[in-house]
């Protein structure tokens, strides 16, 4: 089933220009292998090899969507699959009200795309390297006396994709995501903290551990599970906060990016009404992109969407006025503008939504020792944590460590929290931003109907948010 | 079926390994989404995949893939071998024995098999049309219904051969209310069902527009308060069950990361509190006759009346605690078994929600709970969704940018009262649940 790209695109060439009663179609093969190794206190908790290769064809046929998949690659399987698809699309030709106008004519790209310069190294890595580092990693997680409990993962996405449709794209992707990291739970008696240090990039073996090894990051997850272990909690509370860049980029992606999601926007989010209006402070321009800006190897690195559009950069928030939505070619189309390249499918046999890239705020002047001597009262809140976020803006996230802050000096240490607040209000109280940039929520995965790799950072920024924390 | 498994077996024994497993899945599905008030796309596939698990002088090898030819099976099979060859020894790395699994009615409906696309897409616009036309102010972002037949087939070096068709219909609705600027909470409902007689789309879009509608108006909370909460079936899902399942766990109990551990025969809740997972259950969509290692599946009473009575094992945790597995291996065929809860259910009690919400001196209903919990030390901590405030037995109006924080474990020793209403959330069962000493903070 590993077929050769390019036998594969020419039976897929065929297919689209054989196809006669749709108004579009368009074919997406991808054969995927995704490795992982967890240990767990010592032992193996998994390790694992599994692969995925098919091809997801979809139609549009008088103003509705079908969807169909298959792993028989020959032509007239293909053929067979491609008529469900349209028989799927007709069927809902009965109850769909608002039928598609069209998909908006954009710049479809041809060609060969690599993610990252050396995106394909990772099958060269053997699986018993990738058991050695994470097996050792984990142990160290443990030296520390008061971790009991370690674990540490390593994963790595290598795609193939060909993705061939009737209005021109023909492309072939290499793109390998690899990601690493460690949770380590500090415990005395009854009293446990968790901590979490870890990476996810769009690149190379050598790019996951560029910055850091294997070792630093068990050492700084265990380090910090034993501090958070002594920690008090946080009053609730609004107060002025200093978010590290992953809190910046989760506040990017969680609180802001899905409310400008153009699919989520014509079901009445927050953001409807909203372009052209001051929504953030006039020093902050946020953007999400498919490419990796200003830093290397950002875990969200697309290049080419899925309907065959170039992903490129596109500022959501510029000088704090709210400039676009995030399109697929059929929003962008009943929006009258250019699709932003927004269209991603996490699996051959998932069909491409609007989902982000990499999103974040973009760097400022500011120092962060600055930012920290500026502010009488607050804290500075890192390590972000799982968040949700709701139509009407408002959003709760977690963080690993919140630093008590008096007189610009940053103080005690307390336990996490979660942070809330509106999101709109929270970005239109920033007012210092950073000029040192991450990214640095590269190992999460965000999910809509299907999970989609992305990342998010910025430098810190400081704001105004509500902490939660617990009232005993 | 049956025949690639048992081919796979040969194979790897011929080529070496001491025990192994192959264990597939086929799944005809057809699915239709909704997203703006709309239908938007029908889906219709035949998807499948082999996940197969050697142990080589006792370590352990998986391989996967969604080509079921028997060149890439065997391909999978010879991979396994490698990787069970790189992979550390563990002398609890063993397979199940054989053993007889009940055949469980009421998970498969023939007539699912001649369920069309155009049936899906019929239902998805028929609870489209009820959640819109309950009032002009909801706004549906989206939604599903999906119907599919799976079939699973596993088999083992002991012996084993088992196989079990299921049918799944299942369905969602998710959005907000709209009133001139006011948006409301999110709120998301889920209804399921083996049968096609069962499936009822028009309740679950009822309860969500009705959700929705009365998360509008909201006001803010006066002042910071300690009182009780109200959490709705899809909120304990949310906040209690993700906790509970990872504490009953015998995996996380091995690995010192459950609250449970040790604390077998003790009192962890209140009396009120009964638990139980039950995959013979078959208003979950997870029942079924065996499990992932292809173990009978039972009733497992996990805690009753506040009292922890036994965790949840698969073969290779029962193994290293010299116990029997329990029935809990899962995950797909894409991974090697893992531990988990099959169907969770909390047993309900006599007072009806009227009654619950009536008690309440000073409290909140949550809807959903949006924010972390931490599954091993209990803290939670977030935004109540779709909040109503109550005071002296009375609902007075919906709440906006309330947090809540507390923790689980104290909580459940504070929960007085379970409603005998439940709903069923794909694969939990849960009742409305109540709880006092509660902290809400304003934002």
């Amino acid at each position: 089933m590993m077929q050769n790209g390019e036998q594969i695109a020419d039976t897929l060439r065929l297919l689209i220009s054989s196809s006669q009663s749709a108004t579009y179609v368009e074919a997406r093969y991808q054969s995927r292998v995704t490795s992982e190794v967890n240990f767990i206190n010592g032992e193996v908790e998994r390790i694992r090899v599994v692969e995925n290769t098919g091809c997801g064809i979809r139609v549009l046929v008088d103003g509705c969507w079908g969807f169909t998949s298959t792993t028989n690659f020959s032509s007239e399987n293909l053929k067979e699959s491609l008529n469900e698809a349209i028989s799927a699309a007709r069927v809902i030709a009965e109850t769909k009200k608002n039928r598609v106008k069209g998909l908006v004519e954009s710049k479809i790209l041809r060609g060969v795309f690599r993610t990252a310069s050396n995106s394909d190294n990772l099958s060269d890595i053997s699986i018993e390297q990738k058991i050695q580092v994470t097996r050792e990693a984990e142990k160290e997680a443990r030296s520390n006396r008061l971790i009991k409990t370690a674990s540490c993962t390593y994963r790595d996405t290598v795609d193939h994709k060909v993705i061939i449709n009737s209005d021109g794209a023909d492309i072939k992707i290499y793109d390998s995501k690899p990601e690493f990291s460690v949770t380590a739970i500090a415990r005395k008696a009854s009293n446990s903290a968790t901590a979490h240090e870890g990476i996810g990039i769009t690149g190379g073996w050598n790019d996951l551990f560029k910055k850091k090894n294997h070792l630093e990051y068990a050492r700084t997850a265990s380090t910090r599970a034993a501090k958070l272990l002594e920690a008090r909690h946080v009053d609730g509370r609004k107060t002025k906060v200093i978010l590290d860049p992953a809190m910046v980029g989760l506040l990017s992606h969680e609180a802001i990016g899905h409310t400008v999601e153009a699919d989520f926007v014509l079901s009445g989010s927050v953001a409807k009404d909203k372009i052209g209006t001051k929504v953030a402070s006039d020093i902050v321009t946020l953007v999400d992109s498919g490419r990796s800006e200003i830093a290397d190897n950002a875990g969200g690195t697309i290049i080419v969407d899925d309907e065959g559009v170039a992903a490129e950069r596109i500022a959501i928030i510029e000088k704090g006025v709210l400039k676009s939505f995030l399109h697929n070619r059929e929003s962008a189309m009943i929006f009258g503008t250019s699709s932003t390249g927004n269209a991603r499918a996490f699996n051959y046999n998932d069909e491409p939504l609007i989902r982000m890239r990499n999103t974040y705020i973009e760097p400022g002047l500011d120092k962060l020792d600055e930012m920290v001597k500026e502010t009488k009262h607050g804290y500075l809140i890192k390590g972000a944590r799982n968040g949700q976020a709701d139509a009407n803006g408002e959003f709760m996230f977690g963080a690993e460590e919140v630093y008590f802050i008096e007189n610009g000096e940053v103080k005690e240490l307390l336990r996490g929290a979660s942070i809330s607040g509106n999101a709109f209000e929270v970005l239109k109280s920033v007012d210092m931003v950073g000029n040192e940039f991450q990214y640095d929520i590269g190992t999460g995965y965000c999910g809509k109907y299907q999970p989609a790799k992305v990342d998010g950072g910025g430098p810190h920024i400081r704001c105004e948010a509500i902490i939660g924390g617990l009232q005993h | 079926m049956l025949d690639l498994l048992r081919s796979g077996i040969k194979q790897a024994e011929s080529l070496g390994a001491n025990d192994v497993e192959v264990y597939a899945a086929v799944s005809k599905e057809s699915e239709v989404f909704i997203e703006n008030n709309d239908i938007k796309q029908a889906k219709s596939q035949i998807t499948g995949s082999i996940g197969v698990r050697v142990i080589v002088d006792g370590s352990i090898g998986f391989y996967s893939t969604n080509d079921l030819s028997k060149a890439r099976v065997r391909e999978a099979v010879v991979m396994s071998i490698r990787l069970a060859k790189a992979s550390p020894k563990d002398k609890h790395n063993i397979l199940p024995g054989k053993s007889k699994p009940k055949a469980i009615h009421g998970i498969y409906d023939r007539n699912a098999e001649s369920f069309q696309t155009s049936d899906a897409a019929r239902m998805a616009a028929e609870m489209l049309k009820s959640a819109t036309s309950y009032d002009n102010r909801v706004s549906v972002d989206s939604g599903n219904f999906s119907a599919q037949v799976v079939t699973h087939a596993l088999a083992n070096s002991n012996g084993i051969e088992l196989k079990e068709k299921a049918s799944v219909f299942s369905w969602s609705i998710m959005g907000m209310a709209i009133e001139n600027t006011e948006i409301s909470s999110f709120d998301y409902q889920v209804g399921s069902s083996h049968s096609i007689k069962d499936i009822n789309v028009n309740n679950t879009a009822s309860e969500f527009a009705e959700t929705v509608v009365k998360s509008l108006h909201t006001r803010k909370l006066e002042e910071n308060f300690k009182g009780e909460m109200l959490l709705t079936p899809m909120a304990a899902n949310e906040m209690i069950e993700e906790v509970l399942g990872h504490s009953i766990n015998s995996d996380a109990v091995q690995k010192k990361s459950s609250h449970f551990a040790g604390k077998i025969g003790k009192q962890v809740a209140s009396d009120l509190l009964t638990v139980e997972d039950d995959a013979t259950n078959v208003e979950g969509i997870n029942a079924s006759s065996f499990d992932r290692e292809g173990v009978s599946h039972r009733r497992n009473i996990v805690i009753e009346n506040g009292i922890l009575k036994k965790f949840l094992y698969n073969t290779y945790t029962a193994k290293k605690e010299g116990t029997r597995s329990t029935g809990n291996a899962g995950g797909s065929t894409s991974s090697p078994p893992t531990v988990s809860t099959t169907n969770f259910i909390i047993k309900p009690m006599r007072s009806s929600l009227d009654t619950l919400v009536a008690e309440i001196e000073k409290g909140v209903i949550i809807s959903r709970f949006s924010g972390n919990v931490n599954p091993v030390n209990g803290d939670f901590s977030g935004v109540v969704k779709g909040g109503q405030m109550v005071t002296n037995g009375t609902v007075e109006h919906a709440i906006k940018e309330v947090m809540v924080a507390g923790n689980v474990f104290e909580a459940l020793r504070r929960l007085n009262g379970i409603s005998r209403e439940r709903k069923v959330i794909y694969d939990s069962i849960l009742p409305y649940m109540r709880f006092d000493g509660i902290s809400f903070t304003t934002g």
